[in-house]
């Protein structure tokens, strides 16, 4: 049984505000210049920005590539795997 | 040594028949493996309503290794990743599928016909689709990494994977070939 009370102790407006995030993460396969073909046309960025976050993932293991709502970024995700990349959706932890 | 060329505003392949034939069963496994056609044979439902609005009632997260990394989870948490699951993953299965089969209907010409020859007009986006899942599949099966061309290239000739190693290699050039003529 889940004890619905400390669900009131959460604050809803700060889980309402904080915003879902798409990363996309490291794998050994998919050439760079494939990743940064994929950023720019799903996501429309310069060539260096997506060149940047490419690297990033590159060299990190991990990118967030795009912030929004929950169904925003479930589309994201979804059109990410449609090309092969490995991608999730989280709720943004930063905040 | 085959390649993708800009004609026009367009793109064209050029392969030898040995290349259309390697590529083509490729194609061809990968169809079998991700389910050609009715994907509802790969679900358990039994559950009339659901067959009937085209929504399998039970999708399982696939045990084979080269699927789940061609549809792979969403989520982090499960509970979430099998929701997420159960409402995209046969849209997903049917845009891979729908790109390898165009690819498919455009090698069988070379193949039936014998010999090698030039594809003209080529969607360059759903080859490129097509032959990243190609090397993805590849790349699970071969356990790729960062070491694995050493590797390759260290294998004796007569080993089977060699050949196998070697196409999936081939197939990465093809396709740094054909996004150096997009980028």
């Amino acid at each position: 049984m889940v004890n619905t009370l400390t669900k009131s102790e959460v604050n809803i407006s700060e889980l309402i505000d904080r915003p879902w995030i798409t990363i996309v993460w490291d794998d050994p396969v998919n050439l760079m210049n494939y990743v940064t073909h994929v950023f720019i046309k799903l996501f429309g960025f310069s060539k260096e920005r997506a060149h940047e976050l490419m690297m990033q993932v590159h060299n990190e293991g991990r990118a967030v590539v795009s912030t929004g709502t929950r169904e925003e970024m479930e589309r994201d995700v979804q059109r990410l795997h449609e090309h092969g990349l490995w991608a999730t959706l989280q709720r943004d932890d930063k905040i | 040594m085959s390649s993708f060329e800009k004609v026009g505003s367009g793109y064209s392949l050029d392969l030898t028949l040995d290349e259309a034939q390697i590529l083509i069963n490729l194609v061809e496994q990968l169809l079998e493996l991700l389910g050609e056609g009715d994907f509802f044979h790969h679900y358990d439902s039994n559950d009339p309503l659901a067959q009937l609005l085209a929504m399998p009632a039970e999708i399982v997260t696939p045990d084979d290794p080269v699927l789940l990394r061609l549809l792979p989870n969403a989520y982090a948490d499960p509970e979430a990743a099998s929701d997420f699951r159960r409402y995209t993953e046969p849209q997903l299965r049917g845009a891979k599928q729908r790109n390898l089969r165009l690819v498919r209907e455009q090698l069988t010409v070379l193949v039936d016909e014998h010999h090698g020859g030039v594809i003209e007009e080529l969607d360059a986006d759903i080859w490129l689709k097509a032959i990243n899942d190609l090397r993805i599949a590849l790349s699970i099966r071969l356990e790729i990494n960062e070491d694995s061309f050493e590797t390759f290239e260290l294998l004796p000739d007569e080993d089977p994977q060699k050949s196998v190693y070697a196409v999936y290699f081939w197939l990465g050039w093809l396709q740094e070939n054909l996004l150096g003529l997009l980028l």
